[in-house]
């Protein structure tokens, strides 16, 4: 809406007021906190100080933070464009509303009510090596039992495997949000051009998907880079580091060492991309507006 | 029959085979979970590893381990999570309504700047800033209070962005006849936009309700006394305490899952609407 009522300050500041604080308190100032926090230290007489790069700069020097950095890059590079591609293949299936695929549209959006903490609960149960329902069905179909979660090779697999099955349908919504509103009269008109069912797709659905794509893309990352519970709940980042998220590092370092300065030291660095990730998404939607 | 309609015979029963193999993948899941949370623990061991009919039809029922799950902490952690859930709800409704209708409705200085701010805000998601919000509540001295888990929760860039999205497409000349009658602001939001917007109201709350009734993180530093204790941290401590009782894990995992799922299947049709509504403008 471009020409909205121009009204005095008071009753404009009195409708953003209370949403506007919040989102200042509650998340404008932690960023703050952060990006500040990271440039102090607490001595051992409780005191915190300035100590300027000296959180980086141990940062830098470990090598459990680049481990982390790699498993976190690694994880994302794999699940995100796993996550999209399962999740537009999911609206293309229920695209069309033929008999009974409302209920499968309900029925593939039913993981996401699962929390992620409960998900892993129930898939740490799931994929249990001895007792499980997965390993019981592999013996019965004659494959040997994996070790999932408990293997230094699978762990990072199954993590993907997992909150992929909690977020596809979620990313699904978006999607198919998005391909319901592709005219129907452009695919009939290149229908009549003697347009197959991929190049329709190709050349009339996909340009006009770029928009939701763009934002799943962006969300999606930001919603993975993010993840805490499974670690905290499972693998506590092991076997060996091969589940070491960033978040769960910047969680060990304030909560299990005590070590503000590199917490917040960490929570800078997850914010710095957070917000590039930001950045960029405003940038693709706006190209797409002009 | 022809070869084009035998061609799309086929195809429609590819489709069909292929919706129902990924419903199973996507629920099977959560049916075997809630279902051995009935079964008698020796069942729950001896039908999950080795597979039968046995797995997915339960022999023998038993509520003994939904009577266990709710003789402990559950109660009171369900009626913590509801209580900050419904409250959290409730207040974001009302605060993010109102800035989304500023957003949608007032024309004023630094807008573009400010509506960024709160799209920002949104792509920024909340476990992000979990430890350093936790140094500021702790600063606040509001630690293992209900206001450390409702408050951070309120305000939601995702919703006033749905809420504008929502407002800007009433038709001005509406608000233009209300001012006409004479109607203050705070009337035409409460009394004329708020009433059309239903399907809007029905999604944010679903999204601030199961936010926080989802919530694992933030409770778990913020708030972990036993008195403020929420569904999530509850069946969590069982699973790292008592590993061995698998039926009272199930059944308060079913209970917590049950009562998400359950809301969210009713509205669902309202939730995908308004995302479609959304992403038109």
């Amino acid at each position: 809406m471009k020409h909205g009522f121009r009204e005095s300050w008071v009753i404009v500041a009195l409708f953003l007021a209370p949403a506007l604080l919040g989102l200042a308190l509650f998340r404008l100032a932690p960023i703050l906190i952060a990006l500040i926090g990271g440039f102090t230290g607490t001595r051992l007489t409780g005191e915190t100080v300035w100590v300027g790069l000296q959180n980086y700069e141990r940062l830098v020097s470990d090598p459990a933070f680049w481990n982390s950095v790699r498993i976190t890059l690694l994880f994302n590079v794999i699940i995100n464009p796993l996550q999209i591609l399962i999740a537009l293949g999911l609206a293309l299936l229920v695209l069309r509303p033929t008999p009974l695929v409302p209920l499968f549209r309900a029925a593939y959006m039913a993981p996401m009510t699962v929390s992620l903490s409960l998900t892993s609960i129930l898939w740490a149960i799931l994929l249990e090596p001895t007792m499980g329902p997965v390993n019981g069905l592999l013996r019965a179909l004659g494959v040997p039992p994996q070790p999932f979660w408990r293997s230094e090779e699978q762990a990072l697999a199954t993590l993907i495997a997992v909150a992929s099955w909690k977020g596809v349908g979620y990313w699904m919504v978006f999607l198919l949000a998005g391909l319901l509103l592709v005219p129907k009269e452009l695919h009939e008109a290149a229908m009549i051009d003697g347009a197959s069912a991929w190049q329709r797709f190709r050349w009339v659905t996909l340009p006009l998907m770029r928009r939701p794509l763009a934002f799943v893309l962006v969300a999606d990352t930001a919603a993975n880079f993010l993840l805490f519970a499974p670690m905290y709940l499972i693998t506590q980042g092991g076997p060996n580091g091969a589940t070491a998220l960033l978040m769960f590092e910047a969680y060990q370092a304030a909560f299990t060492y005590l070590d503000r300065g590199r917490a917040l030291a960490l929570s800078t660095v997850i914010l710095l991309v957070i917000g590039l990730l930001a950045v960029l998404e405003l940038r693709l939607l706006r190209e797409r507006e002009s | 029959m022809t070869i084009s309609d035998l061609r799309r015979l086929f195809v429609a029963f590819v489709r069909y085979l292929a919706l129902v193999l990924v419903a199973t993948v996507l629920l099977l899941p959560i049916y075997w979970l809630v279902v051995a949370s009935f079964r008698p623990a020796a069942d729950i061991f001896a039908t999950s590893s080795s597979v039968s009919l046995a797995t997915l039809v339960p022999e023998r029922l038993t509520l003994d381990h939904w009577r266990e799950a709710w003789s402990g902490e559950l109660p009171r952690a369900v009626a913590n999570s509801l209580f900050v859930a419904l409250t959290t709800a409730g207040l974001g409704v009302l605060i993010n309504s109102l800035a989304g209708f500023a957003f949608a409705v007032f024309e004023f200085p630094l807008k573009r700047v400010i509506f960024a701010f709160v799209l920002a805000t949104f792509m920024m998601p909340f476990e992000s800033i979990v430890i350093p919000l936790y140094m500021l509540v702790r600063g606040l001295a509001l630690t293992d209070t209900y206001a450390a888990l409702i408050l951070p929760e309120v305000a939601s860039g995702l919703v006033i962005f749905l809420f504008r999205q929502f407002f800007a497409a009433v038709p001005k000349e509406l608000y233009e006849a209300a001012r006409i009658d004479g109607a203050s602001w705070l009337q035409i939001w409460w009394r004329l936009t708020l009433p059309l917007s239903g399907p809007t109201i029905a999604t944010a709350s679903l999204m601030l309700f199961v936010h926080q009734w989802d919530a694992f993180f933030w409770p778990l530093v913020a708030a972990p006394s036993q008195e403020r204790i929420v569904v999530q941290v509850a069946i969590a401590r069982n699973v790292t305490l008592e590993v061995a009782n698998w039926g009272a894990l199930f059944a308060s995992a079913s209970t917590a899952i049950l009562l998400a799922l359950i809301p969210f299947l009713l509205l669902q049709r309202f939730y995908l609407r308004t995302i479609t509504a959304a992403s038109e403008r």
